[in-house]
């Protein structure tokens, strides 16, 4: 990260992608959303030339999902299955296919399996919640935040070993924490082990600690593609989904290898969303508005924590993309 | 040279369920135990090394184990750890009485016998099995006791508000020992009223945990967990072995835990309770340190350094 088009992003829009009321999710549509993405952003006509930029048959690819919201809201199961069949069809073999995430009963709900050929697999760092033993014990950030005893952020195994290349696929969500959770969030959170106490108290750590574990390799370097799925979005309460009344339909997928620009236009999709809905911006920091307990959950213009959507910008100071939205390409299609 | 003394003491039975349960404590390998005395002629004819059992003589203890408290809003979701490490610190001199609930037979010998010292257990009567089981391990790993280790000396005024801050200390695996008057060779001294440490600081003893450990610093520290909120430990060792105790107060397995030790040991060898043929894992040495994994342990489990 940021890869070979900084600054860069597609969006690509699709009105009947996904059936409001039923959620119904329309695989042709999907498949049509990213290949039109991975052409504008090469350049090329034919996305299988894209997708062989970036994979060749000896890579082991992992996917990233984010199932931390499902099974209201997760990287669609249709989007990831798209995504396989491109990287199988570069010739990666299904066994060296590896959809990942830190938890096994949220990737459970999801039955990624259902929709991905035999072979692939699918991997969670946690079996069991807290375990560190699908962690790297080498490979970690080590930060006293307030005391706690274990100040260790260990990176997933699997991105140690074996995988070569990871394809990073978030969601459109609000973060009570961090503002929103896009590319740089799911990839950071979504790849370390203790990352929870960051965000323990109302004054949070993620400003800064979501850029720190985003740039820590081998994760930064093999983290090749952002396909961010907007097929649904949450606009408050995230990154659950406990209420479908805080979920919306952005019908949109964004296409790129930067993170921090994918993740600067997500910024203004939930606070644009929020502000049609009369709730308070993402970049609220007022105490009188965070409020402890679940009143958060019911009332959109209460806060859990003070929001850091900061954290972008700062991962911007880290290298990790453009933040400037003067600076960012966006090359917009409608199907 | 290694310092022989005292074997550690293994953990005897209280028993109050009648002789006529003398074979079920013998499958279970109980051959010691504390009866009431009106019983002690009749299991010393079934062959026990049988004793009066008089309270007493005993100084009670609660039994161990964590609470979680939900409904109680905290910086922190750590729950809370009942041990009784720091009761042992301050004084380890008397023999001490763990009346346990159903399920947690295990877990008080294993503690008694980590921070070595004398203990009478009374578990609920469906626990004895698993009491046996615990007896058997400590028997298996028990050998010359090892002086235990600290780096931190602590002037204790033998005050409940002190008790209180030696108790989180243990908690947070600061290992200390209780001096009467400050230790230049330990790395960092505690008189609370002191400059440094004082009596308001330690109104708060979590806090006071916290100041202690930003005093010592991390780096300095003798032990460090990875991976658990549940798991206290403690050193015993010398110039070229060191043992490890993992005490595990969670009620469940703990997959995964990372130790960190300081001083560089080549070697490492880990017994664990109820886990059999289990090995050290990620296994390095650097930076004036030891770390290894547990892959997985139960309530207990023992790692034997060596230079």
């Amino acid at each position: 990260m940021p890869g070979p088009y900084p600054g860069q992003v597609a969006r690509v829009h699709a009105a009947k992608c996904i059936d409001e009321q039923s959620e119904k999710v329309d695989a042709t549509v999907v498949r049509e959303m990213i290949a039109q993405g991975m052409c504008a952003i090469t350049g090329d006509k034919d996305a299988r030339d894209s997708w062989a930029r970036f994979f060749t048959p000896s890579d082991v690819v992992g996917i990233k999902v984010n199932c931390s919201g499902a099974p209201g809201i997760m990287s669609t199961p249709e989007v990831v299955a798209e995504i396989v069949r491109n990287v199988i069809a570069v010739g990666v073999k299904p066994e060296k296919v590896w959809i990942y995430e830190r938890f096994r009963n949220q990737v459970d709900s999801v039955h990624y399996d259902r929709f991905v050929p035999h072979g692939v697999n699918i991997w969670t760092a946690e079996q069991s919640r807290g375990s560190i033993a699908g962690y790297d014990p080498g490979t970690y950030v080590d930060v006293n935040f307030f005391g706690e005893e274990d100040t260790r952020s260990n990176l997933a195994r699997l991105v140690v070993d074996p995988l070569s290349k990871i394809i990073n696929v978030p969601n459109m969500k609000d973060h009570g924490a961090a503002g929103v959770t896009g590319c740089l969030k799911n990839i950071a959170y979504g790849s370390f082990s203790n990352v929870a106490r960051s965000h323990s108290g109302f004054k949070t750590n993620t400003y800064s600690f979501i850029g720190t574990l985003a740039e820590v390799e081998p994760l930064r370097s093999r983290t090749v593609l952002q396909i961010m799925d907007g097929l649904r979005g949450v606009w408050h309460g995230g990154p659950f989904s406990f209420k479908r009344k805080f979920r919306f339909y952005p019908k949109e997928m964004m296409v790129g290898t930067d993170p921090v620009s994918v993740d600067r236009l997500l910024l203004d999709v939930i606070d644009n969303k929020r502000a049609a809905e009369h709730a308070s911006s993402v970049w609220d920091r007022s105490m009188a508005n965070v409020k402890p307990g679940w009143n958060y959950d019911d009332n959109p213009s209460i806060n859990r924590f003070i929001r850091e959507p900061g954290h972008i910008e700062y991962a911007s100071t880290l290298g990790l993309g453009v933040y400037d939205i003067g600076k960012i390409q966006v090359r917009k299609i409608e199907l | 040279m290694l310092v022989f003394v005292a074997a550690a003491l293994l953990p005897a039975l209280y028993w109050d369920q009648g002789v006529s349960t003398a074979n079920a404590v013998k499958q279970a390998g109980v051959e010691r135990l504390y009866v009431p005395p009106d019983q002690v002629a009749a299991w010393k004819g079934q062959g026990f090394d049988a004793q009066a059992f008089h309270p007493a003589k005993f100084v009670k203890v609660p039994p161990p184990g964590v609470e979680y408290k939900m409904d109680v809003t905290a910086a922190t979701s750590a729950p809370w750890v009942d041990s009784n490490g720091w009761r042992f610190a301050r004084d380890g001199s008397h023999t001490y009485y763990y009346d346990v609930p159903w399920r947690k037979a295990a877990l008080a010998p294993a503690e008694a016998y980590a921070n070595g010292v004398a203990a009478v257990i009374h578990p609920d009567a469906r626990d004895l099995t698993r009491f046996g089981k615990m007896l058997a391990f400590l028997k298996s790993i028990d050998g010359p006791a090892l002086p235990a280790m600290a780096n931190v000396g602590i002037i204790d005024d033998g005050s409940d508000e002190t008790g209180e801050v030696l108790n989180l200390m243990a908690r947070r695996n600061l290992l200390y020992r209780v001096v009467a008057a400050p230790d230049p060779t330990l790395d960092l001294n505690i008189q609370i009223g002191s400059p440094d440490f004082s009596k308001e600081a330690a109104a708060d003893p979590f806090a006071f945990a916290t100041l202690v450990r930003q005093k010592l610093t991390d780096e300095k520290r003798l032990l460090r967990l990875y991976g658990s909120d549940v798991v206290l430990g403690r050193l015993n060792g010398d110039a070229a072995h060191v043992r490890v105790h993992l005490i595990n107060y969670g009620g469940g397995k703990v997959d995964g835990l990372r130790v960190r030790v300081r001083g560089e040991y080549a070697h490492g060898t880990l017994a664990a309770f109820g886990v059999p043929r289990v090995a050290l894992t990620d296994y390095a040495v650097s930076d004036g340190g030891t770390e290894f994994t547990i892959p997985t342990m139960d309530v207990y489990a023992v790692v034997d350094l060596k230079k």
